[in-house]
């Protein structure tokens, strides 16, 4: 559908991410707690999502925590230890896995009755419920298994309903990680789930802002063309250094034959994957020039391969058809969600300010849950910022000496080109057509060098659909539904290839050099050895 | 998925033609006690694999013939469509009208680069043909001058036009005793090109056929048909479809059941040093023994570990994997005893899911740094195979070449240090320094081979 609409499918993307079931989410959680039974709404698959839109609608018992209460306590005593206090912050804990909290309970009562209370919500200083819950162990495990299956979903994986918790803690935790979560106390949480509801909270907001966990949904849970392909010409990072043990202690030695044994492997998988690749091209490239000129869009001329397959098959069209009604389903719940999203915002800065008056963390400003990466990140490796110094210079260094290297290509060439005019006077065609050739074969090497220190290139990622184009048969272009932020825009392959192919070309070079070096290396290691002859691969 | 067979020489097309007429003839043979499904499969992946679907009924072998002298190409061509059942395509082979003369330099430095393009233009034709290209088979002999030289600078060529595909090189072993004086210099330089080129080298010994003929199928005359026919029968076993035993169930099948020969290549010769394979086939008899012969699958295996002579020499099964932390662990073992790398099983035929493995995954088998569960792989297919109700075909990365080839490299050592007929080489450029690197090469391998 984004493809026959792509005015709709821009739209989209000009909208932040959620959905409604992120506005359920608090509601579902409370109703985790409420009714353990409804945890298997929580499913993978688009056909249920339904029923999860359905488990936000009015049907759900009305929130606890309603409407707008007045402080318990009241505004005297605003000792750390002053029982109003004690009572908010305990609600507040309880909250965590079930925000009794009037916004994300009202938003849990379907957007019919978000709307309604949206007048009721008193700003920052959101209501607080009149009981005080201690945190239950149910209400973590629950949220636990909520990441846990969110988070398996946007990593392609499956999951079951008999997974253990310890096992879902620690995919959590490593999942949270991956993604650049680096707050030290979820680390800290127990692997059997039964604490930390709080903590779980500030990840899940820091989820929905950074990696942006409703757009992965949204991408995950998307109708298949079949047409699509990657894209990914990002050079890369500075690998992150994982925190673990140090060097492997004499136990932990490998053969280094395993080693080669396991990169052999891995060469001939690649090698697999690049026939089936090949393949996949070649069966695509088919399907394409057969069928072009059939399809209703004049933009495409031809049909993708799930609509090929619906030729061949019609029985499948019900399948589609679900398929394509559970996403719009989705995109209609991320739509709500979208209106009633800076309620949730400012509810999770009235969490944040709690944290911050136990003191254990530093808030920044932003209504987003934003954490600061650094003071974490030198908790955990101390050698972070100091890295970090080192590359800001050797940034700075690379700069000047490009500005250097510019002047002096410029003063050579002028030079140069001096002494060729005077050449060329002597000796007119046989001189001209060998300095054609050295000035080709130049090029080729100075084109080489920008692409080492050029500072920020355009980069494309993301998923691309291919589309033939028949009025030059020769070249295809991709028209991008790019799940990034950028607008949609059509890159041509030609463009793509020759970008890896540069990328390609640089990637040789360096490897040339690292083969150098070890190959220097080993020399120098056999010249120490006795009676020892070291022939070079 | 799709395999191009390179045939290179008097011994390779005649091989070839034989390994097409037995995968032909098991593909259209009787499926024993599988399903209907599952042999439509197996057919279907068979034909695919080896065989292109032409718009005339007979299916057409994906394969290209090269030969210097045009007489066994001819007779290849002519024996195939007379079969009815299969053909060669009419423009897939290459044929000079002078032969090589034993020479491999002949073969590699002047033959080669000069219908170097002319050949490649046949292979590239064939990949094109097929919709996934999963890598060639080279059948080639070792010691003889077209196929060794000639084959040696066209796996060369293979790799060059094709770096991501898999290339097999199926090479023969010469006969101990054979008549080509210099086949142990075409020997050598043939294998350490072969290593640099292709990802695997799977041998058959002349002289291992030969008994088997003999003892096994009790034939008087052997023929070198014969020969040819076994090599054929041991070769279809191997690349018949088959696959892993998780994929019982149909639906498995249906989406990638079949292996492909990257999955071979994946579990035997990752190692870069380590790329010689053997093939051991049971059981081998008589056609006309094969109605009244019944056999068990735990006998058979039994049978495979012993028969595979290299296999038992010294095998004791009370010798446990040493203790951790003692000496290393080449002393234990008895010194004659064939240390594996990598084996794969394919079992084919009739009960074939029940079958007990655990004999070899038994860890003295196989070298130290390897767990038996990387190196152990099974395939199955409960398709029988060639007419036999149950038979099992093991190919194994060992050191079961080590004594062949270590007195290979020891003669052909011997004749180059007296320098003999050294001089038909360097005339068509093969010069001593390329000879001299040979030896490295293959020293090498017999050095990482002697250390498992």
């Amino acid at each position: 559908m984004m493809q026959r609409d792509p005015g709709r499918c821009r739209d989209m993307q000009g909208i932040a991410d959620t959905s409604r079931e992120m506005q359920t989410h608090p509601g579902r959680c409370r109703e985790l707690q409420t009714h353990p039974g409804r945890c298997r709404h929580i499913q993978g698959d688009a056909g249920s999502c339904r029923a999860r839109g359905r488990a936000g609608a009015p049907a759900v018992p009305p929130p606890r925590g309603q409407g707008a209460l007045p402080r318990a306590g009241g505004p005297e005593g605003r000792s750390r230890w002053s029982p109003g206090r004690r009572e908010r912050r305990d609600a507040r804990a309880a909250a965590g896995a079930a925000p009794g909290a009037a916004p994300g309970a009202a938003a849990a009562a379907g957007p019919g009755a978000v709307c309604r209370r949206r007048g009721a919500v008193p700003g920052p200083a959101a209501p607080r419920p009149a009981r005080p819950r201690h945190p239950a162990p149910r209400q973590s495990l629950d949220f636990w298994k909520l990441l846990y299956v969110l988070l398996k979903q946007i990593h392609g994986g499956s999951w079951t309903e008999s997974d253990a918790i310890g096992a879902q803690v620690r995919f959590v935790q490593w999942a949270l990680w991956y993604h650049g979560y680096r707050r030290p106390q979820l680390r800290r949480l127990p692997a059997d789930g039964s604490v930390g509801s709080r903590e779980l909270l500030l990840a899940f907001s820091w989820l929905l802002h950074c990696p942006g966990l409703l757009q992965r949904l949204l991408a995950h849970n998307r109708v298949q063309t079949g047409d699509h392909t990657s894209v990914c010409t990002c050079e890369d990072d500075v690998p992150e250094r994982q925190e673990g043990p140090g060097e492997a202690g004499p136990e932990g030695r490998v053969d280094v034959r395993y080693l080669q044994w396991l990169h052999g492997r891995l060469r001939l998988q690649w090698c697999s994957l690049h026939a089936q690749h090949q393949e996949q091209c070649r069966l695509l490239h088919k399907i394409h020039s057969f069928t072009s000129g059939s399809h209703m869009d004049q933009n495409l001329g031809h049909f993708s391969v799930t609509e090929a397959d619906l030729i061949r098959h019609p029985e499948n069209y019900k399948q589609l058809l679900q398929l394509l009604e559970s996403e719009t389903t989705q995109l209609e719940a991320f739509l709500e969600w979208k209106q009633l999203e800076p309620v949730y915002w400012q509810w999770m800065e009235t969490v944040l300010d709690d944290m911050a008056e136990e003191g254990n963390m530093c808030v920044s400003q932003d209504a987003d849950v934003e954490k600061r990466r650094l003071p974490e990140v030198t908790s955990c490796c101390p050698w972070a910022a100091r890295l970090a110094g080192q590359m800001d210079r050797l940034s700075r260094d690379l700069l000047a000496l490009q500005e250097q290297l510019h002047q002096l290509v410029a003063q050579r060439k002028a030079a140069w080109w001096e002494k060729v005019a005077a050449r060329e006077e002597l000796q007119k065609e046989r001189f001209s057509a060998t300095a054609r050739k050295a000035q080709e074969s130049t090029e080729l090497k100075l084109r080489g060098l920008p692409s080492l220190c050029a500072p920020q290139k355009t980069r494309m990622h993301g998923l691309c659909r291919l589309v033939l184009r028949s009025k030059q048969p020769a070249s295809k272009v991709a028209s991008g539904q790019c799940v990034s932020k950028e607008a949609a825009a059509a890159l041509r392959a030609a463009e793509v290839i020759r970008e890896l192919q540069l990328r390609e070309a640089s990637l040789q070079r360096e490897l040339q050099q690292l083969q150098q070096q070890c190959r220097t290396r080993l020399d120098g290691i056999a010249e120490g050895l006795e009676g020892v002859i070291c022939i070079s691969p | 998925m799709s395999i191009v067979t390179v045939q290179l020489g008097q011994c390779g097309n005649q091989i070839g033609h034989e390994l097409f007429s037995a995968l032909c003839r098991d593909s259209r043979g009787t499926h024993g006690l599988c399903s209907n499904n599952e042999n439509q499969s197996y057919q279907d992946s068979c034909k695919e694999r080896f065989f292109c679907e032409e718009e005339s009924a007979v299916p057409a072998a994906r394969a290209v013939l090269v030969d210097m002298e045009p007489k066994v190409i001819s007779q290849a061509l002519s024996m195939a469509a007379s079969s009815g059942h299969w053909r060669y395509s009419s423009h897939s082979h290459f044929c000079q009208k002078q032969g090589s003369g034993n020479n491999w330099a002949n073969g590699y430095c002047v033959h080669g680069p000069r219908h170097k393009e002319a050949i490649m233009e046949l292979v590239q034709r064939e990949a094109e043909r097929c919709d996934r290209l999963g890598g060639f088979l080279t059948i080639m002999s070792m010691a003889g001058g077209t196929g060794s030289g000639l084959g040696a600078f066209v796996t060369q060529c293979l790799r060059d036009a094709f770096p991501t595909s898999f290339i097999l090189n199926h090479v023969i072993w010469p006969y101990g005793t054979g008549e080509v004086i210099v086949q142990n210099y075409n020997s050598v330089l043939t294998l350490s090109h072969l290593y640099h080129s292709s990802d695997a080298l799977l041998v058959h010994e002349n002289d291992v056929i030969h008994k088997i003929c003999a003892q096994l199928l009790n034939i008087k005359q052997i023929s070198f048909r014969d020969v040819n026919q076994v090599i054929a029968h041991q070769l279809g076993s191997v690349f018949q479809p088959a696959h892993l035993p998780c994929a019982v169930s149909l639906s498995d099948m249906s989406s990638c059941g079949f292996l492909l020969s990257g999955d071979l290549l994946e579990s035997l010769v990752p190692h870069p040093e380590f790329r010689m394979l053997g093939l051991r086939n049971i059981p081998q008899m008589a056609e006309s023994s094969l109605p009244y012969s019944t056999f068990s699958w735990p006998g058979l295996l039994r049978q495979m570990l012993i028969a595979n002579a290299q296999m038992e020499e010294g095998i004791d099964w009370q010798v446990r994997p040493p203790q951790a932390g003692s000496c290393i662990p080449c002393t234990n073992k008895a010194l004659h005893f064939n240390t594996s790398i990598a084996n794969l099983l394919i079992l084919r035929g009739k009960d074939v899911h029940s079958v007990e493995l655990g004999s070899f995954q038994d860890p003295s088998l196989y070298t130290s740094w390897l767990n038996p569960q990387d190196a152990f792989t099974a395939w199955k297919t409960p398709r029988a195979f060639n007419k036999y109700e149950k038979s099992a075909a093991l190919v194994s990365n060992s050191q079961f070449l080590l004594k062949p080839l270590d007195s290979i490299v020891g003669k052909a050592w011997n004749m180059f240090a007296s320098k003999a007929y050294l001089h038909q080489y360097t005339k068509f450029g093969i010069q001593e320094e390329d000879f001299l690197d040979c030896f490295t090469t293959l020293e090498q391998v017999i050095s990482s081979y002697t250390n498992l």
